[in-house]
């Protein structure tokens, strides 16, 4: 999963609708899972490398087979942008060596493409027509890009316009980065096109900017980042990417790919050499669908992560879709791992929804968003400053920060979290304060200290008696300030500069 | 320090004045220096044995031996009639080494005991034993406290020494006046804090995925030193694809510490040749304290620091003898010379030095709160003997601990004043002061030290030593000795070999080099800077240990929504029964420190009373307003009866050292 917004709406309210389950208790003993029972999890992703620690955790590493379809090893896949970026290595993305998964049991096989899911007997076919068995079944298959219908992208042989690059996994990424890194000026890239105003468009346009790349967004909603704030806020964001350099269009869709360059719906033809696809995607779930289980967006689970119509088969991570929600984030997509680990290891264990915090990772952008703030419903505290290209929000029902965007300005944003998180009761002006400046910090700006403010805390003195003293070695002498952790010099020498004469004793200035 | 005598009265000062060679704190001393020759002469003082009567309450004195004879006679009756296990020892990390080993001693030998453990397993255990599993040994600094001044970036997590040992804070500002830049990583922007050129305000109990998030960044950026690692450690593979799963963003949401902060801390540490990063009580003590860190030793060794001159990992003491005090014999699992009591070759050495059979031995005994767990309970002791603690307000969930002392057939308590433990005793036995008494003690840095005695101890007092030789004698065996370098002669040939040898230490070499650093085996000239070359390991390697984060014992709810810290203040020292005694230091008592916008939250003002509960129990004091402390925190100083009241028992799995640091809590006005 990715940064990427797969749109996501993510409702917390314990009242909202929930689905009837399909299991019943009765049943649910007669499928509790057994130790010995062969694991067999469908994808390699970011959930599926969590679901195998907390599988290899519990014990399980022996009966457990990953089949995944990239060559590398799971690897930190929303840390791409910043490998594009130049902040990150690539080598650092690995989340665990093959080696790793060897030396517990666990039989990960790579470049692995399932076929057919066969329900009835249990098994996994594979694109070489070769079986698998399992016991328990878990699809964490992810989303897939979903790629706008732009002409001339794809050319007469079939093959992509080598100037069209996806944007999702670790391949993409090092064939993006092999173009935007060629030392030679000529061949380098001048002007890229990113299509999609999300986190990930956001982040690859600051990535390619970065870099020296003239970079151009085009989005087909109104605004920018439109899963997940308002306009006012895109408004903002809009401004800042305009200062940065990157020039944005808005309800604009591209349609066909000439040698002139990207032609948007709206007349203009953006010249380029590169066109990045960041525009979202969906939950990949093709195969439960053909095996005959319920997809509705995602493939859809009960609180235990199994799917409806078979309690042998599991869902996670983007494929997923839980209590009508499907993600797209990896915050829920690990939680969920948590928990289907303890289920698959027998263990009470059930999967109540997430919150969901997305967070910009690029470069002179800041953003982050707290739950569903274009939806959720509740009391609105807002500040903005287009000025300064802050706009920050919190939606408060009932003392509870419920949801929030902040753009610009993440001050605070390690509180603000926490009480989203915790879902703390707030006080009734403590919203709003959360968004106003930080007080200013102690001692920053003192006023004349008082006579009896305490100057050495290790010697316990006060302003009043370094005034009385006539020197540095004075007060040494008399108070003992200075000569214990030594942080009050500074202040010591300044009180003695200022030192009013006429305090002095038997009034003879010194 | 020092002491002298000026007319009738007794004055402390700076050690410089007397030597000018005192490295640690330059001579420098804080007000409970200066102030500690308060105590002599207070009314307060001890001066006769005590002995409380439990049907009225009432305590009336008695003479030394007829204090003794009771209770060496009680002590032998529980064992006759519950076994050795009956009877316990508590100890304390301010004690002297000869009493630390004597202590030890009077459980394994005079009484049979296993049941043995002491406060330092409060304060620094944590680090020793990451110290342990990562250098293969614990010296709590592995270079003098000076070589702070030396480094390019200091990094001081969970440490405010700027208020717990103030002359050294002395050394930060040398630094900076260097050059060199200050991190401090704290929830309360303390004095320390103020000093930093980098402060980072995580929640409380989560240094540890600061210090994954750290790594994860210095990975990233290419930062990790490899032909170190390569060459000087092992298990760096796992960890390294470990944190990448903690990039920053993920670090801001558990830690609330902006991700941007966190790249700033990793670029200073990615960009400066020698990087300094020491731990306090704010990372240690806390039910992943272990972990906690072993995850900044990553860091450390990941950027090659540890065994660079100026630089590495080092652990900052919290009690005058905490380094001293767990290397000779009064922790659960060891035996003097930081021996394991497990290993079958340290029990024949030091049985051979006792003059007994290794099997007489006792094994491995509970640790401090699992021992004071069980005080009274059928499977536990039944008698308990405190020396040098005050575990009524230090230990955690402290009420707990109240009840259990009172299901004791037997409390012994040797002070020298009646400290609130003290008062709840059956016996209490009046001891000498530091100043009344003579002792070697080894700094933060492992450098022994010599303490003389200056004045007599008041009429009517007897040291420990003294205490503890009167009870062996009584319950049976040789005479022990009482005399502190004496004491200290069979030390040395006790740690002979150990991981903290002294066998080459004598009080003429510590008088004569002003302290001398083991491991100092004999004929070597002790060693000021480990690493260099080797750790302590069999191959020599250090170790790289994956940990993850797990979250503290107890997360913030509905009820309790608010994180409780604890900590300790200028003026006063640990559990206060001496500083709160010593008219010279303010003691205004306990304090609610907390953020204006909780305070408005909740409805109180500066100064007024407030309540704190936690699920183990309430206190009221004053609310102290102040915008230094994160608004979901709030902080209570232990050294007052309540803080521990409210504090967590949970323990690290390895170090069994309590959450002192993190709970969940409520406050109202």
């Amino acid at each position: 999963m990715s940064a990427a917004a797969v749109s996501c709406n993510t409702s917390f309210d314990g009242l909202s609708g929930r689905s009837d389950r399909a299991s019943s208790p009765a049943n649910d003993v007669l499928q509790q899972p057994v130790r010995g029972d062969r694991i067999v999890i469908v994808g390699g992703g970011m959930a599926a490398a969590r679901l195998v620690e907390g599988l290899v955790a519990r014990g399980l590493g022996p009966q457990t087979t990953v089949l995944a379809e990239e060559q590398h090893a799971p690897y930190n896949r929303i840390l791409l942008s910043a490998v594009l970026e130049g902040t990150h290595r690539p080598e650092a993305l690995t989340l665990r060596e093959k080696q790793w998964y060897a030396a517990r049991g666990v039989d990960l096989r790579l470049g692995c493409l399932v076929a057919d899911i066969h329900r009835d007997t249990r098994t996994v076919e594979l694109a070489d027509r070769t079986t698998v068995p399992y016991d328990r079944l878990v699809l964490a298959t992810g989303a897939i890009p979903s790629l706008p219908p732009i002409r001339g992208t794809v050319r007469a042989d079939g093959s992509l316009d080598p100037r069209v690059q996806a944007f999702r996994s670790l391949d993409d990424c090092v064939r993006l980065l092999a173009l935007v890194d060629r030392q030679t000026l000529h061949d380098r890239p001048r002007r890229a096109v990113i299509v999609g105003g999300g986190l990930l468009g956001l982040q690859v346009a600051r990535a390619l900017a970065v870099r020296g790349i003239e970079t151009e967004i085009v989005e087909g909603r109104d605004h920018l980042l439109s899963s997940q704030v308002d306009a006012s806020a895109g408004k903002v964001l809009k401004r800042s990417m305009a200062r940065l350099g990157t020039q944005v269009y808005l309800g604009a869709r591209a349609t066909r790919l000439t040698e002139e360059g990207l032609r948007l719906d709206n007349g203009y033809t953006l010249e380029t050499d590169l066109v990045v696809l960041t525009a979202g995607g969906r939950p990949r779930a093709n195969l439960a669908r053909r095996a005959g289980l319920t997809v509705n967006r995602g493939v859809i689970v009960d609180d235990r992560l199994r799917s409806i119509d078979d309690p042998h088969v599991h869902a996670i991570g983007d494929c997923a879709e839980h209590d009508g929600n499907v993600t797209g984030f990896v915050s829920p997509a690990w939680e969920q791992a948590g928990v289907l680990a303890d289920v698959l290891a027998g263990n009470e264990a059930t999967y109540e929804g997430h919150r969901v915090v997305a967070r910009l990772r690029a470069t002179d952008l800041d953003v982050c968003v707290l739950g569903d703030p274009r939806n959720e419903v509740g009391e609105v505290v807002e500040i903005a400053n287009p000025v300064t290209g802050t706009h920050r929000r919190l939606v408060v029902r009932e003392g509870r920060i419920v949801a929030g965007a902040l753009v610009g300005d993440l001050s605070r944003v390690g509180v603000i979290t926490q009480a989203f998180d915790r879902q703390t009761v707030l006080g009734d002006h403590e919203a709003g304060r959360l968004l106003l400046p930080e007080p200013m910090p102690a001692g920053a700006a003192r006023p004349r200290l008082p006579d009896d403010a305490e100057v050495c805390s290790c010697a316990g003195v006060d302003a009043g008696r370094i005034r009385a003293c006539r020197s540095l070695e004075d007060v040494r002498e008399t108070t003992r300030a200075t000569t214990g952790c030594g942080g009050c010099a500074p202040a010591v020498r300044q009180l003695l500069a200022t030192r009013e004469p006429e305090l002095s004793m038997e009034g003879t200035p010194l | 320090m020092t002491l002298s005598r000026r007319g009738t009265r007794l004055e402390v000062g700076a050690r410089s004045q007397r030597n000018k060679h005192s490295p640690a704190n330059e001579g420098a001393l804080c007000r409970k220096g200066w102030a500690a020759a308060g105590l002599r002469g207070s009314r307060e003082r001890l001066t006769s044995p005590m002995v409380r009567d439990r049907a009225t309450g009432e305590w009336s004195a008695v003479e030394w031996d007829q204090a003794l004879d009771m209770v060496a006679a009680r002590l032998a009756e529980l064992r006759a009639t519950h076994g050795a296990d009956a009877n316990a020892v508590f100890g304390g990390g301010g004690l002297t080494n000869e009493k630390a080993y004597q202590l030890g001693k009077l459980a394994r030998v005079a009484l049979g005991t296993s049941q043995i453990d002491y406060n330092g397993r409060w304060c620094m255990s944590s680090a020793a034993s990451a110290g342990n599993q990562a250098f293969g040994v614990d010296r709590g600094l592995p270079f003098p406290l000076a070589d702070i001044e030396q480094t390019d970036v200091c990094v001081l997590v969970g440490s405010n020494l700027a208020e717990t040992m103030p002359p050294a804070a002395r050394h930060l500002d040398r630094l900076r006046e260097n050059g060199g830049k200050v991190v401090v990583i704290d929830p309360r922007l303390t004095p320390t804090g103020e000093r930093a050129d980098l402060f980072l305000q995580p929640v409380p109990g989560t240094d540890l995925p600061l210090a994954l998030g750290i790594l994860h960044l210095l990975d990233a950026a290419g930062a990790v030193d490899e032909h170190y690692v390569a060459e000087r450690t092992t298990g760096f593979d796992d960890v390294r694809r470990s944190v990448a799963a903690w990039w920053p963003e993920m670090v801001e949401r558990v830690s609330g510490v902006e991700a941007g902060r966190l790249r700033e801390l990793a670029g200073l540490l990615a960009s400066a040749e020698k990087v300094m990063i020491l731990t306090a009580r704010g990372a240690e003590q806390h039910a992943q304290g272990t972990a906690t860190v072993l995850a900044w030793i990553n860091v450390a060794l990941a950027l090659g620091m540890p065994g660079r001159p100026y630089a590495g990992y080092g652990c900052l003491t919290g009690q005058g003898n905490g380094q001293g005090g767990r290397e000779h014999g009064q922790k659960a699992d060891q035996l003097p010379g930081y021996r394991s009591i497990d290993d079958p070759e340290a029990r024949a050495h030091v049985a051979a030095v006792w003059g007994i059979d290794p099997d007489a031995i006792p094994g491995k005994g509970r640790s401090a709160s699992e021992l004071l767990d069980a005080l009274g309970t059928p499977e536990g002791p039944k008698s308990l003997l405190v020396f040098g603690s005050n575990v009524v307000v230090s230990a955690p969930n402290a009420g707990h601990v109240a009840s259990r002392l009172a299901g004791l057939d037997l409390l012994v308590v040797a002070d020298m004043v009646m400290s609130e433990t003290a008062a709840l005793a059956d016996v209490v036995l009046p001891v000498t002061q530091w100043a009344e008494e003579t002792g070697t003690m080894t700094n933060l840095e492992g450098r022994v030290i010599l303490r003389t005695q200056a004045v007599d101890p008041p009429a009517g007092v007897r040291s420990d030593l003294e205490v503890i030789a009167g009870l062996a004698a009584r319950l049976g065996g040789p005479r022990w000795p009482t005399d502190p370098e004496e004491i200290f002669e069979e030390l040395r040939a006790a740690s002979r070999g150990g991981r903290a040898d002294y066998s080459g230490i004598s009080y003429d070499r510590i008088r004569a080099e002003d302290g001398v650093f083991w491991p100092c085996p004999d004929g070597s000239g002790g060693a000021p800077r480990l690493f260099a070359d080797s750790f302590f390991h069999p191959d020599g390697l250090a170790r790289f240990i994956d940990v993850d984060h797990r979250g503290a014992a107890e997360e913030p709810n509905d009820d309790y929504p608010l994180h409780l810290t604890t900590g300790r203040i200028l003026a006063q020292y640990q559990s206060g029964a001496q500083t709160r005694r010593i008219k010279d230091l303010p003691d205004d008592g306990a304090f609610v420190e907390m953020h204006p916008l909780l305070a408005d939250r909740v409805g109180a003002h500066d100064g007024d009373p407030v309540v704190v509960r936690t699920p183990r129990g309430e206190m009221k004091a004053p609310a102290r307003v102040v915008t230094t402390i994160r608004p979901d925190t709030i902080f209570v100083p232990f050294h007052w009866v309540g803080a521990n009241k409210l504090t967590n028992d949970a323990l690290d799995p390895s170090s069994r050292m309590p959450e002192f640091k993190v709970c969940a809590a409520a406050v109202s006005a």
